[in-house]
């Protein structure tokens, strides 16, 4: 913790005074240099590519680049520093026309996506914990099929017909897939309460001995709803990146396009 | 806060493979085989195990054994060899990461693909290209026949060289670009004093552009007016202004007349007038004070009394206000009657020669007054006009003299009843207001007034747009008593509202032109 509040503390340092180097410099030349438009972009383009190249540091492991950690602080501020950027490339106004509006479209889902990710990654992770029964994303599918096979195998054991009615009825959807996926991201447990609350009203019509099979059904529920739940937070902190990585490339093919058709159009103007 | 779930069990000999492209397509139901997929995604199961062929020393065919992981099974490989558990083939499931492949590689199809297809097809290029409106100046009408005279399309075409182009142009025109795309040194250099490539194409229509200055450098068109910002084009700012006015190095050839300069309020050089303290040269007399707040000033027809707006009238665009006129606006108080008995006659204005001719046709004149059916009456009445004249003023040439040269206001002292006093001249005389100078022959000569219209030429200015403002806290009118004072505020007067603080505009561009009328598009 102490190590992750000096990171915290050095990396916001770095990009307020960055940020203000930025901005300062904007100030002193955004007129005085006639083509400073270019060389702002320049400067937003290198910043870009540093930014695309973490993508590419992950898969190149096996040189010795730094700490992957280190890389992905630094990803973190220069995305934030890179939003600076951006905002005096444009002269913080609004963009016109159909390829600017894309490229900066572009640039904001990139950055957004960006930012909820980073969000994700601070506050998934700790929900997870807190609600335990650690489990890998890729497990899951299998462990579902088995707690599947052990509620079946449970329902149609039993002597009366009443508990396999209710398992063909209401648990066998729950069981066949996940389930509330949104419910689970926004920590509602109505779902859950609410077959919970069938399964005891389901109690009251049980022997003992198909009690604790009711027992037992409970628990494998509250074991797939847990499961669910982590499928839903671990789909979540992958599927950010579904945005964030193919629109970070469709930025970069923009972004050179953008390159060429202001050489080629502008012909040095300014 | 949730309730804690125990974590699953796993069966740690069964590993995920998270970080490959494809799992098997059995892993779902929790029966992964152990080899999994290849990487190209194929289903590489074949039987639980490959038996191994046991041959004892001494026997030619030997035995075949079950090498399965986790024991032999109880059936045994079949006798040619092969085991006797097939496994049952699966469809290979792509990961996360293979769909995240996918979908960054559409992406990056689809944006290729959309660049070329608007590439290629002119007008889509230009309208998705094109990184704002275009100025009216640049897009309407007059535009339109404009570059139908000068042969060029009304397109991307009329001002880039590569408007026309498909990729393959656009990419050389790029880098042919001067400077070049990676000449950072070169950009970081770039001087506005330098025209760029794009300028030959403003110069299409505005050939011979004529900067303010005739001495000045060639500036770059686009370093001030920058296109494609609305139907507007973008105002000229003052650090396009400041750029060399603000810089002593390149201001130096003009430092006599033109200071190094940076905000209206603040370095600002004071209005020349002022600085010079110039005087308003025309002879004409007129007591700005006396005419707003002296007592003797008569109340004007309707009970009007007499205003700045009375006489200072604006144009019709509201910019300037128009010269004054005798006519319109002093004839109605000057009436230059001569003869108070006879009010109807008046002299002529604006020649001295035709006030000499009109003195000396009198009688005609007082004829024409008289009635006309009875010519001895009327004799009679011209010349009891006349006496009265003489009586009043003397010879005729007494009463030219008099009409000419005489300042006089008021008349001789009179007494009428119990009050006495001065009574009003008869006529104050031209030279009352006027410059008049004895003439060698003939009438005297009178120097013409000369109106100055405009002070600040190098300056524009829009008196409607100051409606709010009462005359009197610009002009100091209600204190000059002397024709020669420039009415016009120092600038200290005009920086107390144009400022930053005061919250209005003190821009170069608010005052200041860059161009003269003459560079307009040819």
């Amino acid at each position: 913790m102490k190590r992750f509040r000096r990171q915290f503390f050095i990396g916001t340092v770095a990009l307020l005074v960055a940020t203000a180097a930025a901005l300062w410099a904007h100030r002193r030349w955004h007129h005085a240099l006639p083509d400073y438009a270019y060389l702002s972009g320049w400067v937003l383009f290198v910043a870009l590519f540093v930014l695309t190249f973490f993508n590419a540091r992950k898969k190149l492991s096996f040189l010795p680049l730094g700490k992957a950690e280190t890389w992905l602080q630094i990803h973190i501020y220069l995305g934030f520093f890179t939003v600076v950027l951006f905002l005096i490339h444009l002269n913080f106004r609004l963009p016109h026309g159909g390829f600017e509006l894309t490229l900066a479209w572009l640039f904001t889902l990139v950055s957004a996506s960006g930012v909820a990710g980073l969000f994700f990654s601070r506050t998934l992770p700790v929900r997870l914990a807190s609600r335990g029964g650690e489990v890998l994303f890729e497990k899951i599918p299998a462990l579902r099929q088995t707690l599947r096979t052990a509620a079946e195998t449970l329902a149609f054991d039993a002597p009366t017909p009443f508990i396999a009615e209710f398992y063909t009825q209401r648990l066998a959807p729950f069981f066949a897939g996940p389930k509330n996926g949104w419910r689970h991201f926004f920590e509602s447990r109505r779902p859950l309460n609410a077959l919970m609350a069938e399964l005891e009203d389901l109690r009251r019509f049980a022997n003992a001995a198909e009690q604790e099979k009711i027992e037992k059904l409970a628990a494998l529920v509250r074991q797939k709803d847990g499961l669910d739940y982590h499928r839903s937070l671990q789909l979540a902190l992958k599927q950010w990146l579904f945005v964030h990585i193919p629109l970070t490339y469709g930025l970069v093919v923009f972004t050179l396009a953008h390159l060429v058709l202001v050489f080629g159009f502008s012909g040095g103007a300014r | 806060m949730s309730e804690q779930l125990p974590a699953p069990d796993f069966d740690a000999q069964q590993y995920a493979r998270p970080n490959q492209n494809w799992i098997c397509g059995h892993a779902a139901e929790g029966q992964a085989c152990r080899q999994g997929p290849d990487a190209r995604g194929r289903c590489c199961a074949t039987a639980e195990c490959k038996p191994l062929l046991e041959t004892k020393p001494g026997e030619t065919k030997g035995r075949w054994r079950c090498t399965r992981p986790g024991g032999e099974c109880a059936a045994g490989p079949l006798p040619d060899g092969r085991c006797c558990r097939p496994i049952v083939k699966c469809s290979p499931v792509p990961t996360l990461r293979v769909w995240r492949g996918r979908a960054t590689l559409a992406v990056i199809a689809v944006a290729c693909a959309s660049l070329l297809l608007v590439c290629g097809n002119p007008p889509w290029r230009n309208q998705f290209f094109s990184p704002g409106q275009i100025s009216r100046a640049h897009s309407g009408g007059a535009f339109a026949a404009l570059v139908a005279t000068n042969h060029f399309q009304q397109n991307c075409e009329a001002c880039h060289v590569a408007g026309n182009s498909g990729p393959h142009g656009i990419v050389q025109t790029a880098l042919r670009a001067e400077p070049g795309m990676l000449e950072l040194s070169k950009l970081a250099r770039a001087r506005a004093d330098v025209p760029t490539a794009i300028d030959a194409a403003c110069v299409n229509c505005h050939a011979g552009k004529n900067l303010h200055q005739p001495d000045t450098a060639v500036i770059s068109c686009s370093y001030c007016h920058a296109e494609h910002q609305g139907l507007k084009i973008a105002a000229t700012t003052d650090a396009n202004c400041v750029f060399c006015h603000g810089d002593a190095g390149k201001m130096a050839g003009h430092a006599n007349t033109i200071p190094v300069l940076h905000h209206f309020a603040g370095d600002h050089p004071q209005f020349r007038f002022v600085a010079e303290t110039r005087r308003d040269p025309d002879t004409l007399k007129f007591n700005h004070a006396r005419h707003l707040t002296g007592t003797t000033i008569p109340k004007l027809p309707g009970g009007r009394t007499l205003d700045c707006a009375f006489c200072h009238q604006p144009d019709a665009a509201g910019a300037f206000m128009k010269p004054v006129a005798f006519e319109s606006h002093c004839r109605v108080c000057h009436s230059l009657q001569f003869d108070p008995a006879t009010p109807q006659l008046q002299l002529p204005h604006g020649s001295a020669a035709f006030v000499s001719a009109f003195l000396r046709s009198l009688p005609k004149q007082y004829l024409n007054l008289a009635p006309p059916e009875d010519p001895a009456a009327a004799n009679a009445f011209v010349q009891q006009k006349l006496a009265g004249l003489r009586a009043q003023c003397g010879s005729g040439e007494d009463l030219e003299q008099r009409v000419f040269f005489s300042t006089a206001t008021f008349g001789p002292e009179t007494q009428v009843g119990t009050l006495g006093g001065n009574t009003r001249a008869v006529f104050p005389g031209c030279a009352l207001c006027h410059e008049v100078q004895p003439g060698r022959l003939g009438s005297p000569s009178i120097t013409k007034p000369v109106q100055t219209e405009r002070w600040l030429t190098q300056a524009k200015f829009t008196h409607a747009k100051h409606a709010a403002t009462a005359c009197v806290q610009c002009h100091a009118a209600v204190t000059s008593q002397d024709t020669a004072d420039i009415l016009l505020p120092p600038k200290e007067t005009c920086a107390a509202c144009h400022n930053p603080r005061a919250g209005i505009t003190d821009s170069c561009a608010t005052c200041h032109t860059y161009h003269p009328p003459s560079a307009a598009p040819q």
